[in-house]
C-alpha cells in the first residue's frame, strides 16, 4: 500500500490556502490542512475541505469533442487538433488574426497564462487575450497601477493578525475570503477596531465596530465624506503627504465639496456614522483597507479604487506593515493571470504591448518572423460585443464560463452562437463549452504541476498529486501540443518547470522565481527580482513603485442604471461561502450542494409584505435585459428596495439579469448595481 | 528520541513485522502524515507536529483490512484507536503500537490529560503531570455569562465542519449536523447553539482530548472546554475516562441483545 500527502494551493479563493492531498495508491482520499502552512495555519473553509469530490465528480471531460450535427461525439486527440488546426489556418487566412480571441482563466496555473497569452501573441499574432480579471479587479488593476504604480494588493495576509483598525467595504470577507475572515476576527479579539460599509448585514456586521450601509454605488461619495471629515479635524499625516505624495492640494479641492450632510444625502448613512468612521480610521496607528468586488464592479469602479488609495495615502497608511490598499482577489490564480499577460494592453509582468522594446524582446524570445500588435487587444466584453457584431470569427477559452458569468448572459449566449469557430478547453461540459465547436478536456489542479500567485502575490506550488483522469491533459501540454502543430518550435517544454524558468528569464517581477526556491521557502511573493531576492511582503516601503504616490480627485457618478417607476428596486449580486463562481466545481460537491442546492433572491420583510410574497415562494425578477424566476428568501439582510442574488445558479442566473454597462477606463461591467423589478407569480 | 525511533521502526520494516509504519516525515519545511514502506525513507522520520494519525489508520484500514501495520503514536492516538475499536471502526490486531510520549511544551499546548500512550519505546513520559487549566474561570461564569460567551464565540463560526472533519472519533457517514430537522441547511453562522451543541453531545463518551477540532477551527472557537466538560460529567457521572483499556464498557454506546 502506498499512503503520501501531496502538499499543493487550494483552488478556489485568493487566499492561497496550501493543504495536502491524501492519496492511497494513486487515488486521492481526501484533504489534510498544513499546520506549517503561513495562511492556512492548518484550518480551511468547507469548499477546500471538500475539493477532491470535484475533481472525480461525474461530469468530468475525459476526452475531446467534436461537434457535428448539434451534437457532440467522443474524438482523438489527432483528430481534434487536426480540426483545430485547419479551421484556425482557414479563419487567419480569411480574416485575419484580430478576427480571433482567447479567453485565458484564472483557474489554472501560471505557466498555463503565460502559454495561452504566448500562444495569442505569437501563434495567431493578436492581442486579444483577456480572462475574467475583467469581471472582478480590471479597475483594481488600473486604479491602484495610477495611483501607486502597482496594481496588486499592497500587503499581505499574515499583517491583518496586527492591524489595528480595518475599513472593509464591498467584501463580505469571512465567506469569500474564509481565512482572510478569520484574522480579521482574532484581530478584533485583540482589540482592533472594525469599519465595515456595505449595504448588507453580512457575518461580520456583528463585529464592526460601526456598519454603514449605503445604497449601492455611492462608493465615492462616502470615501470623500470620510476625507472631507480628517481634513476638517486634522487628521491628515502631513509629513506623509508632504514626502511621499503629489496633487494633494487637488484631492482637498474635490473633498471639500462633500460635507457629512450632503454624503447622508447620496449614500443614505447617516453624517454621525460618517464622521465616527472617519475619527476611526483617521485615529487608527495602522489601518488597513480591505475591499473586492463592492468596489470594482461598477461603471466608477476605477474612481472608487483610486479613492480608496486616496484615503490611505492621506492618513499615511502605505508602505508599512498592517496598511495598506489591500483587494482580495476572488480567485486562486486571478493575480497570476494577471501577472503573466493574460491582458490585452500587457506582456508577463505588466509591460506593455505599446512599447516597442518589449514587443522586440518576446518576438525574440518566441522565435517569431510576425511582428505583434502594438495596438492593446479586446477585452472580454468587447470580445462578447465584436462576436455579436461579426467582427470576431473565432474565439478559443480556456477554463472560463462567460454562459453564466458575464453580465447580459442572453447577449453572450448570441454572441457565442454567432462565431465561426468556438474552441473550449475545460474539465466539465459547462454552459459555455455546450455551445463549442470542439472541446478539450483539461485536468484539475490535482493532475498537474504548476504554480499559483495568491491575493497578496504570494507565488505557490501546485503539485500533482494523481494522474490525469481518462484522455484529459494538462492545460500547459494541450496547449504546448496545439502550438506546435500550428507550426511553432517555441512550445517544446517537458514540464511546467521549464516553463517557469522562461517565465523567469522574460518577466523581471517574477525573475527570483524558480520551483527550487519554492520548494525550500515554501512560497516567494513578487516583486522578486533574482535569486537571492527574498520577496516583498509589502509594496511601496519608501517610495512608491511610480515615485510619488498620486491622489486623483474624484467626483461622485451615479451609477448607470437607477431604481424608476418601473424598475423600482436595486439588484445586486455576489457570491456566497457554499459555492464557487459559476457553480461548476462546487455544485457537483454533495456537501456543498447539500448547503445551497439552488439560488435565491434576498428581499427584506417589508419589501415582501406589500408584494405579498412569502418566504421561499418561486418570483419574477426582472431587469431590462431579461427575467429570472427564483425562490425568494426574505431576511433583514438586506436593506429595504434591494434584492441580492448570488450569481453561482444557471438556472436562476442573476447575469441574465445584470448591466453590462463598462466602467470607460477597466471596462469592467457594472454587476453591483442595476434597477429591476420583484413580482409574484403565486407559486 | 529520534533516531532511536527510527531504528526501532526501521526494524518492524525488515523483519516483515509490519507492512508500513504510519508516522510523520518532514518534506518541504512541512510535517505531514506518510506510511513509511522502505527502511530508507526513514531518516525524513519526525515525532514533531501533531496529525489525527488515528483516523488515517482507519482510512488505510478500510483500503486493505487485512494490512499489519505499525502507528507512531502519542497518548491521545492510541486512546482514538482505543475509543474507534469499542466502535468495530478499527481492528486492533493488525496495529502494532509505538508509542511516544509527548513532552512538556506539547503537552501544555494541549492541556493534556494523560500525555503519553500505555507503552512507549522511547523518550520518558511526564510523571505525575496534572494539567494547567481546569476551565475555573468559565466554570464560575453565571448562566447569563456563559450564554453571552457562547454566544459571542459561535456567532464566528464559518460552517467548514472542520471540527468533525479533524476528529478522529467522527467516523459516521450520515453525520446529524448535515441534517435539517436540526440545523438549517446553508446558513451562516449555523444556527445558534444546536450545530456546536449536537456536536459536543455526540463527543460525550468518545472525546480523548487531542485538540484537532479546536486546532481545525478558523476563528478560534474554545471547543476544547466544551469537550473538556463534557469529559467530566462522564467521569463524574459514570466513572469512565475514554480510551484507557479496550474492555472498558463505554456507558454511552447502547446496544441491543439479540
Amino acid at each position: 500500500m502506498k499512503y503520501d500527502n501531496i502538499l499543493t494551493t487550494c483552488p478556489y479563493c485568493g487566499c492561497g490556502c496550501k493543504y495536502y492531498i491524501q492519496v492511497i495508491n494513486g487515488v486521492a482520499k481526501g484533504v489534510m490542512p498544513c499546520k506549517e502552512d503561513p495562511v492556512s495555519e492548518g484550518k480551511l473553509c468547507i469548499k477546500g475541505w471538500n475539493v477532491v469530490d470535484f475533481v472525480y465528480s461525474e461530469g468530468r471531460l475525459t476526452k475531446p469533442l467534436i461537434k457535428e450535427n448539434g451534437k457532440f461525439r467522443e474524438a482523438s486527440w489527432d483528430e481534434a487538433y487536426n480540426l483545430i488546426v485547419s479551421k484556425f489556418k482557414k479563419i487567419k487566412e480569411q480574416h485575419g488574426p484580430q478576427a480571433f480571441g482567447l479567453l485565458s482563466s484564472a483557474k489554472t496555473t501560471n505557466e498555463e497564462n503565460y502559454l495561452m497569452q504566448k500562444f495569442a501573441r505569437s501563434i495567431i499574432v493578436t492581442n486579444n487575450v483577456d480572462h475574467c480579471a475583467r469581471l472582478c479587479h480590471a479597475s483594481t488593476v488600473a486604479g491602484l497601477a495610477a495611483a501607486f504604480g502597482s496594481g496588486a494588493m499592497t500587503n499581505s495576509i499574515p499583517e491583518f493578525e496586527d492591524a489595528d483598525c480595518f475599513l472593509i467595504t464591498g467584501s463580505n470577507t469571512t465567506e469569500q475570503h474564509p481565512l482572510i475572515g478569520s484574522r480579521i476576527l482574532r484581530a478584533k479579539e485583540r482589540g482592533a477596531k472594525i469599519i465595515l460599509v456595505d449595504p448588507r448585514l453580512i457575518q461580520l456586521a456583528k463585529f464592526a465596530d460601526i456598519h454603514l450601509r449605503q445604497k449601492p454605488g455611492t462608493d465615492v461619495a462616502w470615501l470623500n465624506g470620510l476625507m472631507y471629515v480628517i481634513i476638517k479635524d486634522g487628521l491628515v499625516d502631513e509629513e506623509f503627504v508632504k514626502n511621499r505624495t503629489e496633487n494633494y492640494e487637488k484631492l482637498k479641492k474635490e473633498v471639500m465639496n462633500y460635507p457629512p450632510e450632503k454624503v447622508e444625502e447620496i449614500t443614505g448613512v447617516p453624517k454621525e456614522d460618517i464622521i465616527s468612521a472617519a475619527h476611526i480610521f483617521g485615529n487608527a496607528k495602522t489601518a488597513s483597507i480591505i475591499y473586492s468586488m463592492g468596489i470594482t464592479q461598477h461603471t466608477t469602479g476605477v474612481d472608487n479604487v483610486k479613492s480608496c488609495a486616496n484615503l490611505a495615502m492621506i492618513t499615511g497608511n502605505m508602505g508599512k506593515a498592517c496598511t495598506g490598499v489591500n483587494p482580495l482577489r476572488g480567485q486562486n490564480n486571478v493575480q497570476g493571470a494577471c501577472d503573466l499577460g493574460a491582458l490585452p494592453n500587457v506582456f508577463p509582468g505588466y509591460q506593455a504591448v505599446a512599447n516597442g522594446e518589449f514587443r522586440e524582446k518576446f518576438e525574440k524570445a518566441w522565435k517569431m518572423d510576425d511582428k505583434i500588435p502594438e495596438n492593446v487587444g479586446l477585452t472580454v466584453v468587447e470580445m462578447t460585443n465584436e462576436a455579436h457584431a461579426g467582427n470576431i470569427k473565432c474565439l478559443y477559452i480556456m477554463g472560463e464560463n462567460p454562459m453564466v458569468s458575464d453580465p447580459d448572459i442572453n447577449h453572450v449566449k448570441e454572441s457565442l452562437e454567432s462565431l465561426d469557430f468556438l474552441v473550449v478547453q475545460d474539465i466539465f461540459l459547462t454552459e459555455t463549452a455546450e455551445l463549442a465547436d470542439v472541446v478539450l478536456p483539461g485536468t484539475s489542479f490535482l493532475e498537474k504541476d504548476g504554480t499559483f500567485t495568491g491575493t497578496d502575490r504570494r507565488v505557490q506550488r501546485v503539485r500533482k498529486a494523481i494522474e490525469p483522469l481518462g484522455e484529459s491533459k494538462p492545460d500547459w501540454l494541450i496547449i504546448s501540443e496545439l502550438a506546435s502543430r500550428m507550426g511553432s518550435s517555441a512550445f517544446e517544454y517537458n514540464s511546467p518547470k521549464e516553463i517557469q524558468d522562461e517565465i523567469a528569464s522574460l518577466t523581471p517581477l517574477y525573475g527570483g522565481i524558480s520551483y527550487e526556491r519554492l520548494d525550500d521557502l515554501g512560497y516567494l511573493q513578487w516583486p522578486c527580482l533574482d535569486k537571492d531576492h527574498k520577496g516583498t511582503v509589502f509594496l511601496h516601503k519608501g517610495k512608491f513603485t511610480r515615485g510619488l504616490g498620486c491622489f486623483f480627485p474624484i467626483t461622485y457618478k451615479p451609477p448607470a442604471e437607477l431604481p424608476d417607476k418601473e424598475y423600482p428596486f436595486t439588484l445586486t449580486t455576489g457570491r456566497i461561502l457554499f459555492h464557487f463562481h459559476t457553480g461548476t466545481m462546487t455544485r457537483c460537491v454533495p456537501k456543498l450542494d447539500k448547503e445551497v442546492p439552488t439560488g435565491y433572491v434576498e428581499i427584506h420583510p417589508v419589501d415582501a409584505d406589500r408584494l405579498g410574497i412569502k418566504d421561499g415562494e418561486i418570483i419574477k425578477v426582472s431587469t431590462r435585459r431579461g427575467t429570472i424566476n427564483i425562490p425568494a428568501y426574505i431576511t433583514r439582510k438586506v436593506p429595504e428596495k434591494i434584492v441580492f442574488i448570488p450569481f453561482h445558479f444557471k438556472e436562476c442566473a442573476a447575469n441574465i439579469l445584470t448591466n453590462p454597462a463598462l466602467d470607460p477606463i477597466a471596462k469592467i461591467p457594472e454587476l453591483k448595481v442595476c434597477a429591476c423589478k420583484v413580482e409574484s407569480i403565486g407559486e | 528520541m529520534e533516531p532511536e525511533l527510527r531504528d526501532y521502526v526501521g526494524e518492524l520494516l525488515d523483519s516483515g513485522t509490519v507492512a508500513g509504519v504510519l508516522a510523520l516525515k518532514d518534506e518541504l519545511g512541512a510535517v505531514k502524515p506518510y506510511l513509511f514502506t522502505k527502511n530508507n525513507e526513514i531518516g525524513d522520520l519526525v515525532l514533531t507536529s501533531k496529525y489525527p494519525l488515528a483516523s488515517v489508520m482507519s482510512m488505510l484500514q478500510k483500503e486493505d483490512p487485512s494490512i499489519k501495520l505499525a502507528i507512531v503514536c502519542r497518548g491521545c492516538d492510541e486512546r482514538a484507536l482505543i475509543e474507534l475499536a469499542k466502535r468495530n471502526q478499527i481492528n486492533l490486531d493488525n496495529i502494532v503500537f509505538v508509542g511516544i510520549p509527548c513532552d512538556e511544551e506539547m503537552a501544555d499546548k494541549c492541556n493534556c490529560l494523560q500525555p503519553y500512550p500505555k507503552e512507549i519505546v522511547t523518550g520518558e513520559k511526564l510523571s505525575n503531570w496534572v494539567p494547567k487549566n481546569n476551565y475555573e474561570d468559565f466554570k464560575n461564569m453565571s448562566t447569563e455569562e456563559k450564554l453571552i460567551f457562547w454566544k459571542g464565540q459561535l456567532e464566528k463560526c464559518n460552517k467548514c465542519y472542520g471540527c468533525r472533519n479533524a476528529c478522529p472519533l467522527c467516523f459516521c457517514s450520515d453525520c446529524e449536523l448535515e441534517n435539517a430537522l436540526w440545523v438549517k441547511h446553508g446558513r451562516l453562522p449555523p444556527e445558534f447553539p444546536i450545530y456546536h451543541v449536537i456536536r459536543a453531545f455526540h463527543l460525550a463518551g468518545k472525546c480523548v482530548g487531542c485538540g484537532e477540532c479546536e486546532n481545525a477551527c478558523p476563528v478560534g472557537i474554545p471547543l476544547m472546554t466544551l469537550n473538556h466538560l463534557l469529559r467530566e460529567d462522564i467521569k463524574d457521572l459514570f466513572g469512565y475516562m475514554t480510551g484507557q483499556d479496550i474492555e472498558d464498557e463505554n456507558p454511552i454506546n447502547t446496544k441491543e441483545e439479540y
